[in-house]
């Protein structure tokens, strides 16, 4: 079995598309495609909301009210300021600054713990209250985007860890750092799904 | 290096729109003019995210109109079934 990585493009993408013409792809493909895997399977919960919002408006205005705005809000915060850390760590990779670098992926990570457990506290808050994804229609539609999420920064997280362990080991340089590049690319896009999900379920009643 | 640079404005404009959007919610109830507001800060928050965190702007063109319509289309359904 030929195991060589492909020197040349698959060509099955128009010309226009290539990185020459287009301009370059932050990380590498697969990650965009994982990315854009992401963004399709968020875009159908949206769909999802927005089509159980107009069925059931008196359970979707009720339902903000319920839930914990505080916790939302801290996330936000919390998500936006790892956002912040990773794009640092993005910065101070191209300058070599590898210390750096380290810091700031350790704070992206302690921002993505920190989101899980406050995530964790709402859910054991809201199941206090005697909220279960059966209360009604939002809340059936508020686990299920949130659970999916907290999922996805659960994973993320570790692939965080996994990508400081390939730092210390000398992976990533100035020169060579798409896997680095990959994971910011896969973090923003959690952080930018996470923007969409706070109005809707935390703020617009 | 610059203490206050492009991203720290970045970071700090859109921690501000976000509690401005929460006191939105918290302190209005829902009317049409709250709902476009959030709908907009939203796009905008999503489009700081895109261009200056994810760097997109100077990078691929086609990954980063595929991102800019993701982050038009859905907040402007909260627009638009503002009116239904």
């Amino acid at each position: 079995m030929n195991s060589e990585p492909p020197k040349a493009p698959l060509g099955i993408f128009p010309s226009s598309w290539s990185e020459q013409r287009a301009g370059r792809i932050p990380g590498h493909i697969p990650i965009w495609v994982g990315i854009l895997s992401e963004l399709t399977e968020f875009g159908i919960f949206f769909v999802a909301y927005f089509i159980a919002k107009y069925n059931y408006p008196e359970a979707f205005s009720q339902g903000p009210q319920s839930v914990s705005t505080l916790a939302g809000v801290t996330n936000t915060l919390i998500l936006l300021s790892s956002s912040y850390f990773i794009a640092k760590a993005m910065i101070n990779i191209r300058l070599d600054n590898r210390v750096k670098c380290e810091a700031y992926l350790w704070l992206t990570l302690a921002c993505g713990c920190l989101y899980l457990l406050v995530k964790t506290g709402e859910f054991y808050w809201n199941h206090q209250q005697g909220f279960r994804t059966s209360s009604s229609q939002f809340f059936t539609v508020y686990y299920y985007m949130t659970f999916n999420h907290f999922l996805h920064v659960g994973w993320a997280a570790c692939a965080v860890l996994w990508v400081i362990f390939r730092l210390r080991r000398g992976a990533y340089s100035a020169k060579e750092h798409s896997g680095l590049e990959a994971l910011a690319m896969y973090w923003h896009m959690i952080d930018l799904m996470w923007i969409l999900i706070f109005p809707l379920l935390y703020v617009l009643r | 290096m610059k203490p206050f640079g492009k991203m720290e404005y970045c970071w700090w404009t859109l921690i501000g729109i976000t509690l401005f959007n929460t006191f939105l919610g918290e302190q209005f109830s829902s009317s049409a003019l709250v709902s476009i507001l959030v709908a907009l800060t939203v796009m905008f928050k999503g489009l700081m995210i895109i261009d200056h965190f994810m760097e997109l702007r100077h990078a691929h063109r086609y990954l980063r109109l595929m991102m800019r319509a993701y982050l038009i289309f859905f907040p402007s359904l909260i627009i638009v079934t503002t009116f239904l």
